[in-house]
């Protein structure tokens, strides 16, 4: 489904500035040819997604305490439109909580991440979702699989 | 029960007086013809008297007719005949009154009849005999052959009469036996008919006695129940009333008036006296409840208000229910309950429940605050620490570098801390869902999350069979990772830590210490391991909250670990206690209910 030989687009919505600073600096440092772009709310996520001639991307990290729209009634509208179902989604969250955990699983998020607390641990995370299957990882999905333990 | 049997017994004994009238009424009819019956022979033998007197009377007519005929012939003196019509009419007379004496007895009417031939035919002989004496010529031989054949027949009538006579007699004698026998058979009748009479008015008298004794009694314990449910009313804060719907009159128990704030019987019980204790905003209402009810015969439940003479509010429950009383009257029954304390109470608990809510609130926006806003500064600081370290570690001095160093384990330790809080404090909250659990995955899942510690640590672990129970997964696992944890920052830095998680039998010492009566009741899982261990004497403080017994830094721990997990295990119902010497390894049991007992 994902050509390899493409750039992978990453798009990632978080509203705090120095999450989406370790985020890109942890994407540079891994030397993927990958392209990211950044979005700093939910608002502006989907004005992004509903435009008709965008490149629609390969994995969306969605961070779900944001102003405006929040991650999870992101996730409801990507989800709802049929459009974006090779999208896979991936919750990052500094939550760890089962009512989001459980809240995003229902909602067909693909995956959830804690955020890390280590600089390592990121670029490690980052990695590993980036050249997960998800084919595979989304054809054996359950909610214990579901959160992402590094 | 006894109203019952007294009931019974007077059935029994109607039924007794019954048959004893019946009898008295037998004998005294009884008596009554016996009284007829003597007096009947009485008149009988008066009447046998009679006819033989009469008789008599007859046979001396006849005789002194004789003589004077006689009399007569030998004097020839007229003077002797003077009275012979006189004395035809008296015997005329006297077989009258024989006849009338005789009329109920056919045989001696017939004797009678033949009496007045025979004195009609010796009449003829006197007249032919007379006829023949005053003859101018008397014929001698003639007359005296007629004063024989009138001689002959006088005689025999004589004998005819004694022989009436006679036969009277014996009848008069046995008539009269017979009234002897009758007297005394009436004596004993009379004589029974008192006994009786007098037995029964014995038995009425002592029966009544009897009842009387049992009404009072009855009325004596009816007086005893009167007053204990007066006192029991007065003491359980209840008043009753009743209404009679047929005529309308109202009764109110003493306590009723009390709840009122009245003495007992201090105004005529009725709802018109009452409605000025009736609080103003609820009168309206109670009164439009009763007034339906009266209609509709439903039962009633309602809470009011009494404004009491005193001016005090009372909260009042009131039943109210219908039934008949022993006239077959419709009455309402009902019954008052001064709920003030209750409702005072029960504000008062709700304010508290509203109080703990808020409080609850609190502690979960606390919660809140611990779990990701505290949370959130640190995550930053730790990972601008890992990119100082990462990127700048080279260019600080030494002692920049310690001092870098005591930073980051100071934010690790605080973030160890935040999640243990974060930890017990979920043990604390209130969603506690019971489902059934099989411990197996649970350490499975346990022993996956530290795999990492087990792995720096080179620790052996070893797992017996665990049982399934019901209980609340994610606390469970929390109690399993908080021990192992605990038995992997506790071990010997000289030999390899060893851990094993296994199910016990409950040994008789442990039964006694916890109560445990019945083993069975139990599971007990055992956590034990080689580590450093402690005195026994610290066995119960290390379940404290914060107590920690190491202050060498190098055993890392927040003092919530233990403390969560006796937190744990009481949510459970269970016990958790711990048993070690120092150097010796420390042994953690937990006693866990097999049926759920929440």
């Amino acid at each position: 489904m994902i050509a390899h030989k493409d750039p992978m687009h990453i798009l990632l919505a978080d509203d705090d500035e120095d999450d989406r600073a370790f985020f890109s600096e942890a994407i540079m440092e891994l030397k993927m040819d990958n392209k990211l772009t950044l979005f700093t709310n939910g608002n502006g996520l989907m004005d992004y997604l509903v435009l008709p001639d965008i490149k629609l991307p390969h994995i969306l990290f969605l961070d779900l305490n944001m102003p405006g729209k929040t991650g999870i009634e992101c996730l409801k509208e990507i989800r709802a439109n049929t459009r974006f179902k090779d999208v896979s989604v991936a919750i990052y969250s500094t939550s760890s909580s089962e009512k989001d955990i459980e809240d995003t699983f229902i909602e067909g998020a693909n995956i959830y991440i804690k955020k890390p607390n280590d600089f390592s641990a990121l670029k490690k995370v980052i990695k590993e979702v980036i050249n997960m299957n998800w084919q595979f990882h989304t054809s054996g999905l359950n909610i214990e699989t579901f959160f992402f333990s590094i | 029960m006894k109203f019952l049997k007294l009931f019974k017994n007077s059935q029994v004994f109607k039924l007794a007086l019954g048959v004893a009238i019946l009898v008295v009424c037998y004998f005294g009819s009884k008596f009554f013809s016996q009284m007829q019956k003597l007096t009947s022979t009485l008149e009988l033998i008066a009447k046998s008297n009679d006819t033989q007197l009469e008789l008599e009377k007859l046979l001396s007519i006849i005789n002194s007719y004789d003589y004077s005929l006689r009399n007569y012939i030998i004097t020839n003196d007229e003077s002797y005949l003077q009275n012979r019509f006189l004395n035809r009419g008296i015997i005329e007379e006297g077989i009258k009154k024989l006849k009338v004496l005789t009329v109920n007895d056919p045989l001696r009417k017939k004797d009678i009849l033949t009496l007045e031939k025979l004195i009609n035919y010796r009449f003829k002989l006197f007249r032919e005999t007379l006829i023949a004496a005053k003859s101018n010529n008397v014929d001698q031989l003639g007359l005296k052959l007629k004063l024989k054949r009138s001689n002959d027949y006088t005689e025999m009538m004589k004998l005819f009469v004694y022989k009436v006579i006679n036969s009277e007699r014996l009848k008069a004698k046995f008539q009269n036996s017979n009234h002897q026998f009758e007297l005394q058979d009436s004596l004993m009748t009379a004589f029974l008919l008192i006994i009786l009479s007098l037995l029964i008015l014995l038995l009425s008298f002592n029966k009544t006695n009897i009842d009387i004794e049992a009404l009072k009694e009855a009325n004596d314990k009816l007086k005893l129940l009167n007053e204990s449910f007066n006192t029991a009313e007065k003491t359980a804060g209840f008043g009753h009333w009743m209404v009679n719907l047929e005529t309308n009159t109202y009764t109110f128990s003493d306590n009723l008036y009390r709840l009122m704030g009245v003495e007992p019987n201090a105004f005529e019980p009725n709802l018109e006296n009452t409605i000025k204790y009736f609080h103003p905003d609820d009168l309206e209402y109670v009164t439009k409840v009763h007034r339906e009810s009266l209609i509709n015969h439903q039962s009633t439940s309602i809470v009011f208000r009494f404004l009491t003479a005193t001016n005090e509010v009372r909260y009042i429950m009131g039943v109210g229910s219908f039934t008949k009383d022993g006239n077959g009257d419709l009455i309402k029954i009902g019954v008052n309950y001064d709920i003030t304390n209750q409702y005072k109470k029960t504000l008062e608990l709700e304010e508290n429940n509203k109080e703990l809510k808020y409080i609850n609130t609190e502690l979960e926006s606390f919660n809140n605050i611990v779990s990701h806003d505290l949370q959130e500064p640190l995550r930053k600081i730790q990972m601008f620490i890992s990119r100082l370290e990462e990127k700048e570690f080279d260019v600080l001095s030494q002692q920049g570098r310690d001092y870098f160093s005591k930073v980051r384990v100071a934010a690790n330790r605080m973030q160890t801390l935040l999640i243990d809080l974060v930890n017990y404090s979920r043990t604390v909250k209130g969603d506690k869902v019971f489902v059934e659990t099989d411990l197996n995955k649970m350490i499975t899942e346990t022993l996956i999350d530290l795999s990492i510690n087990v792995e720096e640590k080179n620790a052996v672990i070893q797992i017996g069979k665990l049982p399934t129970i019901k209980a609340i997964p994610f606390q469970i696992k929390q109690l399993f990772i908080n021990l192992v944890s605990n038995s992997l920052n506790y071990s010997q830095e000289t030999q390899i830590p060893k851990i094993s998680i296994t199910s016990e039998i409950i040994t008789e010492e442990e039964a006694s210490e916890y109560k445990i009566i019945n083993k069975e009741d139990y599971y007990k899982i055992v956590v034990a391991d080689n580590g450093i261990g402690f005195k026994q004497e610290y066995a119960e403080k290390i379940f404290l909250l914060f107590k920690r017994l190491e202050t060498d830094p190098k055993y890392s721990g927040t003092g919530l670990g233990l403390a969560i997990c006796s937190r744990i295990v009481d949510n459970h119902n269970g016990f958790i206690w711990a048993k070690s010497q120092p150097n010796e390894g420390a042994k953690f049991s937990i006693f866990l209910p097999k049926v759920d007992m929440v």
